[in-house]
């Protein structure tokens, strides 16, 4: 075996650790503080937006745990609940803005279950 | 090149005796004259103004208004030759079945006949406001070469298309006084008489025939017009005012007997920025937002409407709504936009956001309406009083279809909408108008019901006709122009036998 090739094995598999490590450690995502409701806000994709957005979505919307209490008894993932609610005409208005009743509910628990960032 | 006669320079009491004495000069009167210079009569077509537009002959639009504000009424039309295509937009786009239905929902709604009796006109109004070969909503593959057409659900809204006016060289679009001088110059037993006012509408003792026409000039001059028909195509306003002023015989106005003349105005409110489009892939064809000259030289423009179908079982109104300008989200509405695709598994890094417009259809009102006010203008003839209404029913009925279509975006995964107003006082705030007067004279095949009977002739008066957009009883949202264009040919088909 070539000196080169195994140079390359090695970068490849340091690549590899550093990639797990980073997964595994969540050492580049954003953190935010564990909450009784990560198994749903864990299908969002970038809560930042959401957060923003779910903070006038929540003004119409039960409290906290009734939130999580609807959308786990439904059951189904936040992606095939948004792609099917349009379909079945079960959309929501958010200051002036119609979105999935799902995506509203989704974004509004990120927003309620997320404390306000110190100031 | 020869003048039009002027009635300045005929002798005074002059008595001209035409066949048919054709009221107004706009695209209903040139296009009902042109029509029936063919017919081997003597036509005389009697417009207000000159060639070109002149202060004082457009000072006699002026009037008042009162309910909700609303373009000064010597603003929203021109007193000359050509009437107010001098100042059109040139959008065409053909009336719907439904515009024509009866509809429960809708009170006062329904002409006495379907679409289908108009239909066989089409083609030769579009010839005549010069909008290129008939292809609206049976575009087919014709504008898809301009883009794709944006992608909707299943559901309440399509994509359906405007077609303008032009006249040769590309000068858009057609003014109906310059574009036809010559064939009304032209035209065998047709004269055009300039600077002619009617002032009043003598009708005979019993009042039911037009005697005789009163023509004034803001000279001073005096005429007198003794047809055996007449048709006003004055537009809705003037149309009223005409009739309600002729009061000397029939004392609430000619035509008048059932209180109709001068009620259920209308025009399509044009409110802006009534919501922002976010396309996700950012690619809306400029089809969409500028009018687009496709492959059978026909200049076109995308726009949204309500189904018919849709309108029928929600019970609403028409409209027609355009995209705009582009528009940059606030971080508010950005964060919207990003949480929507993200959860829809769309990717939305190019998606760009436009504002939305719309010409909306208003439910028919009897108290929006035009009477005579107590001011006279420089002939001695009283003013015209706008009361002019909007409903909130009209607004809801519009953000209804908005919604639907903001659901089918969503449903299409193709982008999404904001809507912008909720309130009344928000709409109004952005309300601009289309100029498109309307319903003044309605139609109905029931005097107690309509001002003119289905062939658009005055119930009870014998020779007394009315053209143009002052005869429709439902609106729809379409443009009016080709509309009445196509009504009038329909009326010029009527008055060749009765003249015959």
């Amino acid at each position: 075996m070539k000196r080169r090739n195994v140079l390359a094995g090695l970068a490849i598999a340091a690549a590899g650790l550093a990639t797990g490590a980073a997964w595994k450690f969540r050492l580049f995502g954003k953190h935010y503080p564990r909450t009784p409701y990560d198994d749903l806000l864990g299908q969002i994709t970038d809560r930042e937006p959401a957060i923003l957005f779910g903070r006038a979505a929540a003004k119409s919307l039960p409290d906290t745990a009734s939130l999580a209490a609807d959308l786990r008894r439904d059951g189904r993932t936040l992606a095939i609940r948004a792609a099917a609610e349009p379909v079945a005409g079960r959309v929501r208005e958010v200051d002036g803005w119609l979105v999935p009743q799902s995506v509203a509910q989704y974004a509004a628990l990120a927003a309620l279950a997320t404390p306000p960032a110190a100031p | 090149m020869s003048a039009f006669q002027d009635a300045r320079t005929l002798p005074r009491d002059t008595v001209l005796t035409p066949d048919l004495a054709i009221v107004g000069g706009g695209p209903a009167g040139i296009a009902l004259a042109l029509a029936m210079a063919q017919a081997g009569r003597s036509i005389l077509l009697l417009e207000s103004g000159a060639e070109s537009f002149e202060a004082p002959t457009q000072k006699l639009y002026e009037g008042g208004e009162s309910g909700v504000p609303y373009i000064a009424l010597d603003g929203g039309r021109l007193r000359f030759l050509g009437g107010s295509t001098n100042h059109w937009g040139g959008w065409c786009r053909p009336l719907d079945e439904i515009d024509f239905e009866r509809r429960d929902t809708l009170p006062h709604s329904g002409w006495p006949f379907a679409r289908s009796e108009i239909e066989p006109y089409f083609a030769r109004a579009q010839a005549l406001v010069e909008a290129g070969p008939w292809i609206y909503d049976e575009s087919g593959t014709t504008v898809s070469e301009k883009g794709p057409v944006l992608q909707l659900g299943t559901g309440g809204v399509y994509t359906t298309w405007f077609q303008f006016s032009k006249t040769l060289g590309g000068v858009l679009p057609t003014h109906f006084g310059e574009r036809y001088r010559e064939d009304l110059k032209r035209a065998p037993g047709l004269s055009p008489l300039l600077n002619a006012n009617v002032t009043g509408i003598r009708l005979s003792r019993d009042g039911g025939h037009v005697d005789r026409l009163d023509i004034a000039t803001l000279s001073g001059n005096r005429l007198t017009v003794k047809p055996r028909c007449t048709v006003l195509a004055a537009g809705a306003i003037e149309n009223a005012r005409l009739l309600l002023a002729s009061n000397d015989v029939m004392k609430a106005g000619v035509g008048n007997g059932n209180d109709l003349v001068g009620r259920f105005f209308a025009d399509h409110p044009i409110p802006r920025n009534v919501a922002t489009l976010v396309v996700f892939d950012g690619k809306l064809a400029p089809i969409y937002s500028n009018s687009q000259t496709v492959a059978e030289g026909a200049v076109m423009r995308a726009a949204l409407s309500p189904r018919q179908e849709f309108l029928r079982v929600q019970g609403l109104a028409g409209s027609l709504t355009t995209v705009e300008n582009p528009v940059k989200l606030d971080a508010f509405g950005t964060a919207t936009v990003v949480t929507t695709a993200q959860a829809l598994g769309v990717e939305a890094s190019s998606a760009r956001a436009f504002s939305l417009g719309c010409g909306m259809e208003m439910a028919p009102d009897p108290e929006r309406r035009i009477t005579l006010g107590a001011e006279r203008d420089a002939l001695g003839m009283p003013v015209s009083n706008l009361h002019m209404t909007v409903s909130d029913d009209d607004f809801a009925h519009f953000r209804q279809t908005l919604a639907e279509l903001g659901r089918q975006l969503l449903a299409a995964k193709a982008g999404m909408i904001h809507l912008t107003y909720r309130q009344r006082h928000e709409w109004m705030a952005g309300m601009d108008w289309g100029n498109h007067h309307l319903g003044t004279t309605r139609m109905s095949a029931d005097p107690k019901r309509g001002v003119v009977d289905a062939d658009s002739k005055v119930h009870g008066i014998a020779n007394l006709y009315i053209a143009g957009s002052s005869v429709f009883p439902t609106y729809g949202s379409s443009n009016p122009t080709l509309n009445l264009v196509a009504l009038t040919l329909r009326l010029a088909d009527r008055l060749k036998k009765v003249l015959a």
